[in-house]
């Protein structure tokens, strides 16, 4: 969080592009995160937040530009390479996008053992940890569509923290989710936040963003159009696109977080 | 009448060694166009354009030939030019299991594009190779949604198989068509036929019907 | 899963394909079980037939196993080109065409070809030609070849309906579908014992059976010449023609 300028970043974006379907979905994007680092991603949609954080991870694949993780490089063309650097970029999705046929425990742990070679009894033990860490000890037998949408999110966060990723990339995690399952939700990105995570998030949770944000960025046509500290960006009477943007969204959604 | 019934039971036994024969190469069938329906199902989805030409041309020639000039072509001609002595319940089996292999790459693509591509999506994300995460995330979830279909595909598969006959298969077909050459109790012995395949084809379902429910996932709706 | 699944089907190839590799020593004789009697499955599901009894007595003068194998008839030489079986003795007429493909043994029965119509039916065997009627016959035959050509050649009026077997015209026939069956003796002759069907009046040229090896297979074709010859000779011989053909 401290001196940022001094250290090196710990994940750099520089000039990324992508077209997708003919249209021009981001317009040479570049981001510096450091470690212990929180960015909150906010813009209208469309504009290209999503796509930013699956490029981050490649699951879309960047036209141009590059990404590096401790100063590293990696070639989108090679899949071991790929499959290694992702392991340490965790994501979290909008709509979970649990594994229907596994129980929690076992979605915590298939990767575990199958990519990371641990064997049953180890990835059991660790995926029970992560379940432990998430408030979820006890419904690691419970398959999906067992859960309520919180739950299935916080087993989400749990099988990506399994990874020990360095990064974790947050795409609106709480948009899919009743509003009276958002604070559970919200309590555990809070805790790995206070616990020293590395992490980008899309989000429109307004009070969220203010208490534990580092950096906003705002996005809007593939480019990011304004970034600060939130207290900068969301001071009554700055004036900026930030601003302007979350009072339309407050009178939208009520009182939000 | 009482002679009918008299040739009807002197049948039987030979008749039921006749349906071994036929559960056999269906069997066989079945497993064969699994293993050769899943990688052609993933390679119509998931392939480079070439795999998916290639693929989609193996469908495309074994949906588009009847198998009874399959199986003459393969029996007569393939087979034994690759210096394979099959023999005709064999070669009927692997003809049948090829066709099949298109019907059920077709009934397993269908049931991989019906789920959801974020799970692939999150697959990757944890690192999961894309052979892995078909492997281990989208198969075992579309074979469970293939069982409907395929209890379809073995009812068809099932029927088809009296067609091995021509190539010598004493299987339910041939049998009973020997017995009424002999007895001339023509109708009762096809009755006979079709009660009997009407069973297997009942008991298939039943016993597909069962494994469905077997690894049916709690609270899963598709 | 997987593993245990390719295990399975292995086995299975395997038990499917074990008759083929197992028993190579047997001899195949491939006969059409639905030409009763000549060649037919019995009660216990057994071939048997004057062909197949004929051809075991040989194949124990001769020292040599046999076996004998259904094979649909359309698809008999075929089978034989292709090795499926080794040489087919089940009724086949000896035919310039087939002598082409295959090697014949001497001529060892004759058989006339008859035309069969129902129990009550006035028709009679020289007014089949000059009507429109339809004849079912079998296809792949010699007799339903000469029908056809001759047919060709005298402008006669009726039509031919062919069937995968005799039993399967005699059905028909029976039925009301065709008017009359044009087959072998024999069979016709079965037909009448077990059936409402009686035999009109010949037509065609008489038929000589022999047994069919491939061209190459000289060895076998000397055996079962000489066999024939000897069961000829022997008092057998009148045995299963008392027991086969002139019930």
């Amino acid at each position: 969080m401290a001196n940022m300028n001094t250290k090196t970043p710990l994940m750099r974006v520089h000039g990324i592009s992508k077209e997708l379907g003919g249209r021009e979905i981001l317009r040479s994007v570049s981001l510096d995160l450091y470690e212990g680092e929180m960015k909150v991603l906010i813009g209208p949609s469309g504009g290209g937040k999503s796509t930013l954080l699956q490029c981050m991870n490649y699951l879309l694949v960047p036209d141009r530009g590059e990404i590096e993780l401790e100063g590293r490089r990696v070639d989108p063309r090679k899949a071991r390479e790929l499959c290694e650097f992702r392991q340490h970029v965790g994501m979290i999705f909008q709509d979970f996008n649990l594994f229907d046929h596994l129980t929690a425990t076992e979605n915590v742990s298939i990767a575990l053992r199958k990519v990371k070679g641990m064997s049953r009894a180890q990835a059991k033990a660790r995926a029970k940890a992560e379940l432990d860490r998430v408030g979820l000890a006890d419904k690691g037998h419970l398959y999906p569509a067992e859960l309520s949408g919180g739950q299935k999110q916080r087993v989400s966060i749990a099988r990506a923290l399994a990874m020990d990723p360095k990064v974790m990339l947050l795409d609106e995690p709480t948009s899919a989710l009743d509003p009276e399952l958002v604070s559970e939700v919200l309590t555990v990105i809070r805790g790995l936040a206070q616990n020293g995570m590395t992490m980008v998030m899309a989000t429109h949770q307004m009070g969220f963003t203010r208490s534990l944000a580092d950096e906003v960025l705002f996005m809007q046509e593939g480019r990011i159009i304004e970034q600060g500290s939130p207290k900068d960006l969301l001071a009554e009477g700055s004036g900026t696109r930030t601003l302007d943007f979350c009072s339309q969204i407050l009178d939208v959604e009520g009182a939000g977080a | 009448m009482n002679e009918t019934v008299t040739v009807l039971l002197d049948a039987l036994p030979y008749v039921l060694q006749g349906a071994a024969i036929t559960v056999t190469a269906v069997v066989g069938a079945m497993f064969l166009g699994l293993f050769i329906g899943v990688p052609l199902a993933v390679g119509q989805v998931y392939g480079h354009w070439t795999v998916r030409t290639l693929c989609g041309l193996y469908v495309w020639f074994f949906r588009g030939v009847p198998i009874l000039v399959l199986l003459f072509l393969f029996y007569f001609g393939l087979f034994n030019f690759m210096g394979l002595n099959l023999s005709a319940v064999a070669a009927a089996t692997v003809v049948l299991g090829m066709t099949s292999g298109a019907y059920q790459s077709q009934i397993f693509r269908g049931s991989i594009l019906s789920l959801s591509k974020g799970q692939l999506k999150a697959a990757r994300a944890l690192g999961m190779s894309d052979g892995l995460a078909i492997r281990s995330i989208i198969l075992p979830q579309a074979l469970r949604l293939s069982i409907p279909g395929w209890s379809n595909e073995y009812s068809i598969i099932l029927k088809d198989s009296a067609l091995a006959f021509v190539l010598g298969a004493s299987e339910i077909m041939a049998r009973t068509h020997f017995v009424a050459s002999r007895t001339y109790q023509h109708l009762p012995m096809y009755v006979s036929a079709a009660v009997l395949y009407f069973l297997l084809t009942w008991a298939g379902v039943v016993a597909l019907r069962a494994l469905e429910k077997r690894v049916r996932i709690k609270g899963y709706v598709h | 899963m997987l593993k245990r699944a390719a295990f399975v089907i292995a086995c299975l190839l395997c038990m499917a394909a074990g008759p083929a590799l197992a028993e190579d020593k047997v001899l195949l004789n491939g006969i059409d079980a639905n030409y009763p009697p000549f060649a037919y499955v019995d009660q216990s599901g057994k071939p048997s037939g004057f062909d197949v009894d004929a051809v075991d007595w040989i194949a124990e003068k001769m020292g040599f196993k046999v076996k004998h194998v259904p094979v649909d008839w359309d698809g008999i030489i075929p089978n034989l080109l292709a090795k499926k079986i080794d040489f087919i003795c089940s009724g086949m007429t000896i035919t310039a065409e087939r002598a082409e493909k295959v090697n014949f043994t001497a001529p060892y029965w004759e058989v006339k070809n008859v035309f069969v119509t129902k129990k009550e039916s006035a028709l009679k065997a020289e007014e089949i030609y000059g009507q429109e009627l339809t004849v079912g016959m079998q296809a792949g035959t010699s007799e339903a070849k000469w029908m056809a050509d001759e047919k060709e050649k005298q402008g006669w009026k009726f039509s031919i309906k062919l069937y995968d077997s005799a039993p399967m015209a005699i059905e028909d026939l029976v039925n009301g579908r065709i008017d009359a069956a044009g087959m072998n003796y024999p069979p016709a002759r079965d037909a009448e014992t077990k059936r409402p069907v009686q035999i009109i009046g010949v037509f065609g040229e008489i038929e000589p059976f022999g047994a069919a090896v491939r061209k190459e297979d000289t060895d076998l074709l000397d055996k079962l010449n000489k066999g024939f010859e000897m069961l000829k000779a022997d008092p057998y011989w009148e045995e299963l023609i008392a027991k086969h053909l002139n019930k």
